[in-house]
């Protein structure tokens, strides 16, 4: 099972470089997320991944084999890829049987094998006995499934797929996000996929790589990506957050007016900008009557609720700080503990305070 | 799974392969059918003895019978457009926003009166509205008792009358559907404030159909524009040419080519200009956008005025279908036409004479495989360039895209002076063979060909075909089995498309054909001189039922209505 490796890929469209200079490595048997908002490139790149385009600059590798390279570029039909899509491009004139099997004669299954393989692939996907309908007959989830069996049952090196779930509603989208995560792990196939949805690359990938205006800005896994976002963009595309731009004051804290904060660093240049993460579920809050110390390390602050917003689980605190023009977002579990105009107190633990490069 | 060895192709364009040639020589096709022709009549038109001259230009606009020629046309061109308005966009708005009643026969109908021939037409109401044996004067004056008769069909108002009840089909395609773009909520909303019927369809409805109107408006008359047919059997017996007429004069012996293509220039000028003006109304997409959503549509009802306006719709059907169809039938079973008919006016030997007599019968037969073999071909090619433009497989398809529906521009009369002189000269000598007419049909029929192909390709989502090439199928073998099925009611409609426009086709037929080479519309205005009116109505019977077959044949593999597609001179 061979990986891919993206080395300085360019795509250009016009003036605009949909590409532009992207490096990513997917090892063998990974399943890589690419996410990152609508036009940042990860389609385009996937497509170049898949043969469908010449890049302009820039080499396409699975193992030691060179497919894309500005000089020339191996056909769709011999990268040995399976791709699913984002409208699942099932045909409307074959059986879900006939779809299945139509990359079986490419790969040279001998006749008698192919049936057996269609019917153990759609089992596998929980369509069993389906072979005979034609996709107009099934439902937007199940042709999602014929259309994942297809891509499978040739046993493709590389399995590519393009926000193969947009198109089913929320409840659907769920079920089928750890269906696909089941099968990963079931086939072990080295996967690309394209999705927008952060929290559909959380469950699904080994690693995620988070792409903007065609270029990487980070890779890593979920918790990597969540815990230590090295840009702003990644720190609020990932998660929700709360950026505060400071200026350092100390080899380990920052300040911003008159609000000092400990942060997870030392060693910073005092006078330099700094940029703060703090994750909303990492601050803890209480009304001010029942404040207590705070550990060693954390960051004891006070401050007002200008609204409290109750969702269920968790309730969302906005939290105007006191001695500062900063509002503060902060997520608590239920139940309620303050009102909006109630005061209180927040305690921010100073490795909560992620650093980032402040030139972005 | 696939070969081991797989070696690095160039390719600075996604799909430039083995399959290349075919797509260049589609491509060139297309040059050799428009750009060597109207090169060729541009050239003629500026050539004189001594170098190039404009004395032609001169002798063509300076001459006063060819001004009036001119101003003739544009008379017509511009009545006739007003009164397919006036007929056209009621009957749409009735058709599209009301619950008039009997709508799909309606419908049907103006379907018939959209594929008749209108030089059938134009025959079947000189037997209508002759002043002489006309059955409408006979009966008028059988009522009245006197002499003179209603109505004078060799007229200029007849001309028009005639031209508007066969072009009227292209406004109503063309408002209705527009009207059926638009929401019902955008209506809705002004009547909750307070608006009457009549005034949400002046102050709402008309102002967003509007480019649709005068869109429709620009294709009536440049239909009018190009006709042959109906100016010849109306207005020369009246005694005054249009544009199409006097060019044709020009092609009687000795044939005077020069004076053709300088004549046809501002024709071609003027069509070009008109399309142009169309197209900036239409935008880019081709039909009138509308605001809204597009939602529900609410009909509105007319109340008391339901059976008025079914009259006054089948009135019109009756001018356009009814009544035509009725005086061929009865002449192609009549011994005299001008009688009634009884028992003993009844005959079959129209129609024995037709199917044996040589010159008739041959005409059928070339009429027929004209038809087929542009037809095929005609649906092959513009396929093909289709598939080359939608997916992008060469550079310069837009280009292609174009040339393809360029045609519409030419009016068929110019269309064929322009073949004349190409094609009457080595190295292509084509003049005389059945070939020049099948070029002249290949290259006027493109334009409707290329815009069903190019809807036809434009449904197949390319992620299709995608999908066929990463499971290991190469370029043709997706086209053969997953695009090709997906595309095949498509192209039986091209050919269908193509296949009714050649047999009925006359403009170009007329000047380019030889003793040898008729077909039956030209054969038609032959018998016009001997006064077959029996024979005449059996070839025009027989036409018809060959249009109804094969638009029968279409609606029954398709199931769907003709009107739902767009007429040729609208995709610009």
């Amino acid at each position: 099972m061979p990986g891919v490796t993206i080395t300085g890929l360019t795509k250009r469209f016009g003036d605009v470089a949909a590409v532009d200079g992207l490096d990513l490595t997917v090892r063998p048997g990974e399943l890589v997320a690419m996410l990152g908002p609508s036009g940042c490139g990860k389609t385009t790149t996937l497509r170049l991944v898949a043969g469908f385009m010449a890049p302009d600059a820039g080499e396409i590798r699975v193992g030691d084999r060179v497919l894309s390279s500005p000089g020339g570029v191996i056909p769709p039909e011999r990268r040995r890829m399976a791709m699913i899509f984002q409208s699942y491009a099932l045909w409307p004139h074959m059986t879900v049987a006939q779809n299945v099997a139509y990359g079986l004669r490419f790969a040279k299954t001998p006749r008698a094998e192919r049936s057996g393989r269609v019917d153990e692939m759609l089992r596998a996907v929980q369509l069993g006995g389906y072979g005979t309908r034609y996709p107009g007959e099934l439902s937007g989830g199940q042709q999602q499934r014929v259309a994942v069996a297809r891509a499978l049952v040739v046993e493709p090196e590389i399995l590519l797929l393009d926000e193969p779930l947009s198109n089913l509603d929320a409840s659907l989208r769920e079920e089928m996000r750890f269906e696909i995560r089941r099968l990963h792990e079931r086939f072990g196939i080295t996967t690309l996929y394209v999705t927008h949805d952060q929290a559909e690359a959380m469950v699904i990938s080994d690693r995620a790589a988070v792409i903007r205006n065609g270029r990487m800005e980070q890779v890593g896994a979920p918790d990597e990506l969540f815990e230590r976002p090295r840009t702003r963009f990644v720190a609020e595309f990932i998660g929700k957050t709360n950026l505060i731009d400071a200026v350092a004051d100390g080899p380990g804290s920052v300040a911003r007016g008159r609000l000092r904060l400990r942060v997870a660093a030392d060693g910073l240049t005092p006078g330099t900008p700094a940029v703060v993460s703090i994750r909303p579920h990492l601050i803890a809050l209480r009304p001010r009557a029942e404040a207590r110390t705070s550990p060693a390390g954390a960051n004891p602050l006070a401050g007002t609720v200008l609204r409290a917003s109750y969702l269920g689980d968790t309730v969302d605190y906005q939290v105007a700080l006191e001695e500062s023009d900063i509002v503060l977002r902060v997520t608590s579990p239920t139940p309620a503990r303050a009102r909006a105009g109630d005061p209180v107190s927040v305690t921010v633990p100073a490795d909560a305070c992620v650093l980032l490069p402040a030139a972005d | 799974m696939a070969e081991a060895s797989a070696s690095l192709r160039p390719g600075r364009l996604e799909g430039l392969d083995r399959a290349a040639p075919v797509w260049l020589l589609a491509a060139a096709a297309l040059v050799m059918l428009i750009l060597l022709p109207m090169g060729w009549l541009a050239y003629i038109s500026v050539s004189g003895p001594r170098g190039l001259t404009l004395a032609h230009y001169g002798r063509v606009l300076g001459d006063p019978p060819l001004q009036k020629a001119l101003w003739n046309t544009v008379v017509l061109a511009f009545w006739s457009g007003v009164v397919a308005l006036a007929i056209g966009a009621p009957m749409a708005w009735l058709s599209a926003r009301t619950d008039l009643p009997g709508r799909r026969v309606i419908q049907s109908l103006i379907m018939a009166s959209f594929v008749t021939p209108p030089f059938l037409g134009a025959f079947a109401w000189v037997m209508l509205a002759g002043p002489n044996a006309g059955y409408l004067n006979q009966l008028y004056r059988g009522l009245t008792g006197g002499e003179a008769p209603l109505l004078n069909i060799f007229s200029m108002p007849g001309l028009i009358f005639v031209v508007a009840i066969y072009t009227f089909p292209y406004v109503y395609i063309m408002i209705a559907n527009t009207l059926g773009l638009i929401a019902s909520d955008l209506e809705e909303a002004a009547a909750i404030l307070g608006a009457g019927r009549l005034q949400v369809a002046r102050t709402i409805t008309l102002p967003m159909v509007l480019p649709a109107v005068l869109s429709g408006f620009i294709l009536a008359v440049l239909q009018a524009l190009a006709l042959f047919g109906s100016p010849a059997i109306l207005a020369l017996p009246a005694g005054f040419h249009t544009v199409t007429t006097q060019m044709w004069s020009f092609f009687q012996y000795p044939p005077r080519a020069e004076l053709a293509a300088a004549f046809s220039i501002p024709l071609l000028l003027a069509t070009a200009l008109l399309l142009l003006l169309q197209k900036k109304l239409l935008g880019r997409r081709g039909y009138a956008a509308v605001g809204g959503k597009g939602g529900q549509r609410r009909t509105i009802r007319l109340g008391p005025w339901r059976y008025p306006a079914l009259v006054g719709c089948l009135a019109v059907l009756a001018c356009a279908v009814f009544l035509p169809y009725g005086i061929l039938l009865k002449a192609a079973f009549a011994r005299a036409w001008a009688q009634p008919l009884t028992p003993a006016n009844f005959t079959l030997e129209n129609w024995s004479f037709t199917f044996l007599h040589d010159a008739t019968r041959s005409a059928i037969v070339n009429t027929l495989e004209l038809g087929v073999l542009t037809a095929c071909v005609g649906a092959g090619l513009a396929t093909l360039l289709a598939y080359v433009t939608n997916r992008r497989l060469i550079v310069g398809h837009q280009v292609l895209g174009f040339l393809a529906v360029a045609p519409v521009v030419i009016p068929g009369v110019v269309l064929a002076v322009a073949l004349f002189v190409a094609y009457t000269r080595p190295p292509f000598l084509l003049y005389g063979t059945l070939w020049i007419l099948f070029i002249a049909y290949l290259t006027k029929e493109m334009p409707v060909g290329y815009s069903q192909a190019d809807a036809t390709m434009r449904g197949i989502h390319p992620e299709l075909e995608e999908a066929g090439r990463i499971l290991g199928a190469g370029r043709l073998r997706v086209l053969r089995e997953i695009t090709a099925p997906l595309a095949r009611s498509g192209i039986i409609a091209t050919w269908c498309f193509v296949f009714i426009g050649v047999i009925r086709e006359l403009s170009a037929s007329i000047i380019l054909f030889t003793p040898n080479t008729k077909v039956i519309s030209v054969v038609i205005f032959d018998l016009k001189e001997e006064g077959q009116f029996g024979a005449i109505a059996v070839l025009g019977v027989f036409m018809l039922v060959m249009t109804f077959a094969t638009v029968a044949l279409m609606q029954a593999l398709l199931g769907r209505d003709v009107l739902g597609a767009r007429p040729s001179g609208s995709s610009g």
